[in-house]
């Protein structure tokens, strides 16, 4: 600390006198003033910013870059960078994107330019992952490169019911629920359980007794399936909450 | 020596007044009777008791709070002053009284809750303008608790000890001023929450709190203003007791930061009030995306695509392996039309699809216009460029 503090004012003073030196030496080069400027020249080489940061500045491997050339997977290959990961939040989808949206005009125009490749479907499934149904094959065929659907429940509205229909599935449920239940007369009205559930709820006590039998049920159980229908309620919780 | 005691409270008043810019308008009765004591004491009383711990007049009723006169003396409150780089505007005696919380010294005059509250409204009003311009869609459940994130009370104690305030053991007239004067137990006085107090809570909780009206009834946390604050009779009485004590000792720790922020509003303005939020509460790092909760993600995706006339959502299965193993995997995406929406994992087909609708909702939920949005407060700025409006979404899926 004191060496420095002393060797500073040494090279202020001597700074004019080297250009002095430099000057003699382009003009013409003497040895003597040469050796009497460089050990003055107190410099220190890496700042602080050189160091930490613009020396540690790299540019990133080459596959890391996504490579432009051709359509998604342009070759067979086992890096991938970046690797695969949960899909974020943070990136918005096209059709979410509101009307005024910069990045909207920008994907359009990306879209007309290379019209051979829909940029956001065609996905990477080199597991064998055959559609089971051949609808499903159609569907897939119909929307060209799309993955197949999933088969699951949805709705599916029909609109088929008039009200003498729900007066007769009110009369039928209110006559004797055990035999017309609810699977029933969905399957007989076509229509879905919920419907039948909301268009000719059961009498209380047939719910009541319904209820009963569910307690009994209930009692019969042991810890392990207790603990279990526990956990699934707890685990879907924890789905919901996006912790799992 | 009668006289001396009234003398000293005015020393203090005066120092006070000097300092921290008591509004006259709000000076309730007891300031008055103090004020007319002021005026009976010679100028001379005044400027000996500037440094007055030397003359012990005899053993008055000691002041709940340290006396501000005793503030420049304070090395921890100088080294506060000056790790937060507060101008040089701030006197030292301000912020001794932010310091100073209500359950300490409960005369308004000596403590910090007017510059807490008015703080409160500098914060809530630059991280709301933040939040609604950054993430338009957000509902308004989670945009509550963005606030409470950012500019609730545990968040500000956060802020608060990370600025090295320390609370003193106990509250008194001989502690030192840089340490924050708070206990527990003391009933508020000063109320600094704003809202209404609901006349159906008297009909227990199972009254329905929706949150249209929370927006226009509630607190600015969309919290329930409760007419008495105590709700400390339940079974545990020592985890309540627990419970109680942290949320008093992150309230006073809070208001410490409320109160610095209403002293910079105070003394040097509103944009240095507008500089120290952003670099203190907006700088905080909060990931919205972890505030949600769904209860049918799958509805509520089909629900949002019907109001924005898109394509019904559809489940697409894009890849899986090991479906024969124990520890399958799945990735479901989810396409309106031939757009995809979102993506999800998991070790069941139906988990997967769930994940991939609450990924869809989050997208939407979660569009930003871009990084760096402009808030109206910007354009308080001179020579700011012209204002465009932000985008306003139409509002939350019912």
């Amino acid at each position: 600390m004191d060496l420095r503090s002393l060797l500073r004012p040494a090279s202020q003073l001597v700074a004019p006198l080297r250009h002095l030196a430099a000057a003699a030496i382009s003009s013409s080069p003497s040895p003597s003033s040469a050796l009497l400027v460089v050990p003055l020249i107190s410099t220190r080489g890496h700042k602080t910013t050189a160091r930490t940061k613009r020396s540690l500045k790299m540019a990133p491997h080459d596959s890391f870059l996504p490579s432009r050339s051709a359509a998604f997977p342009a070759a067979d290959q086992i890096i991938y960078n970046p690797p695969a990961s949960e899909a974020s939040p943070e990136h918005t989808p096209f059709i979410f994107l509101p009307r005024n949206d910069p990045r909207r005009l920008a994907i359009l125009r990306l879209r007309n330019n290379n019209t051979f490749s829909d940029p956001s479907s065609q996905p990477s499934s080199s597991s064998s992952s055959s559609p089971s149904s051949t609808e499903a094959a159609a569907a897939a065929a119909g929307d060209g490169e799309l993955p197949p659907e999933m088969r699951y429940k949805r709705r599916q509205p029909k609109y088929n019911l008039t009200k003498e229909h729900i007066d007769e599935m009110r009369r039928l449920r209110a006559e004797d629920p055990l035999t017309w239940s609810v699977q029933r007369l969905a399957r007989k009205f076509e229509c879905s359980t919920v419907f039948v559930q909301m268009a000719a709820p059961a009498p209380e006590e047939h719910l009541r007794w319904l209820r009963a039998k569910m307690e009994r049920k209930k009692e019969r159980w042991g810890p392990i399936r207790t603990a279990a229908r526990e956990d699934r309620k707890r685990r879907a919780e924890m789905l919901y909450r996006g912790e799992l | 020596m009668k006289r001396i005691r009234p003398s000293r409270w005015s020393g203090q008043l005066l120092q006070a007044r000097r300092g921290a810019g008591i509004p006259a308008a709000r000076t309730p009765l007891c300031l008055a009777v103090r004020c007319q004591s002021t005026s009976s004491v010679p100028a001379s009383d005044s400027s000996t008791l500037d440094s007055s711990s030397s003359a012990s007049p005899p053993p008055a009723p000691p002041l709940p709070a340290p006396s501000f006169d005793r503030a420049p003396q304070s090395a921890k409150l100088a080294a506060l002053h000056a790790r937060l780089s507060l101008s040089k505007k701030i006197p030292l005696q301000t912020l001794a009284r932010a310091l100073v919380t209500p359950s300490a010294d409960a005369n308004p005059n000596f403590n910090n809750a007017n510059l807490a509250y008015l703080g409160s409204t500098i914060i809530n009003f630059h991280v709301y303008e933040y939040l609604v311009c950054k993430w338009p869609r957000l509902p308004m459940a989670i945009l509550y608790e963005a606030l409470r994130a950012y500019a609730g009370d545990e968040s500000l104690q956060q802020i608060a000890r990370r600025w090295g305030v320390e609370a003193a053991a106990a509250p008194g007239e001989e502690v030192d001023p840089g340490l924050l004067q708070w206990k527990a137990g003391e009933s508020n006085v000063v109320n600094t929450r704003w809202g209404y107090i609901r006349s159906e809570a008297a009909k227990g909780k199972a009254w329905r709190r929706g949150l249209s009206s929370r927006v226009v009834l509630d607190s600015d946390f969309g919290d329930q203003v409760s007419s008495s604050s105590s709700s400390s009779s339940s079974s545990s009485a020592s985890e309540s007791e627990r419970l109680e004590y942290n949320t008093l000792q992150s309230e006073a720790f809070g208001s410490v930061v409320q109160a610095v922020i209403g002293a910079i509003y105070t003394h040097c303005g509103r944009d240095e009030a507008k500089a120290f939020v952003k670099s203190h509460i907006l700088s905080r790092e909060l990931d919205p995306s972890r505030l949600f909760q769904f209860k049918l993600p799958t509805r509520e995706l089909a629900m949002l695509c019907a109001r924005e006339g898109f394509e019904p959502p559809v489940a697409r299965l894009e890849s899986e392996t090991g479906r024969l193993s124990r520890t399958p995997v799945y990735v479901v995406g989810i396409y309106s039309g031939k757009e995809k929406l979102g993506e999800g994992t998991g070790a069941s087909l139906d988990v997967a699809r769930r994940k991939a609708c609450m990924t869809s909702l989050k997208a939407w939920y979660l569009y930003s216009p871009g990084n760096k949005v402009r808030v109206p407060s910007d354009m308080m700025e001179p020579g700011a460029k012209p204002w465009t409006a932000p985008h306003i979404d139409i509002g939350e899926i019912i």
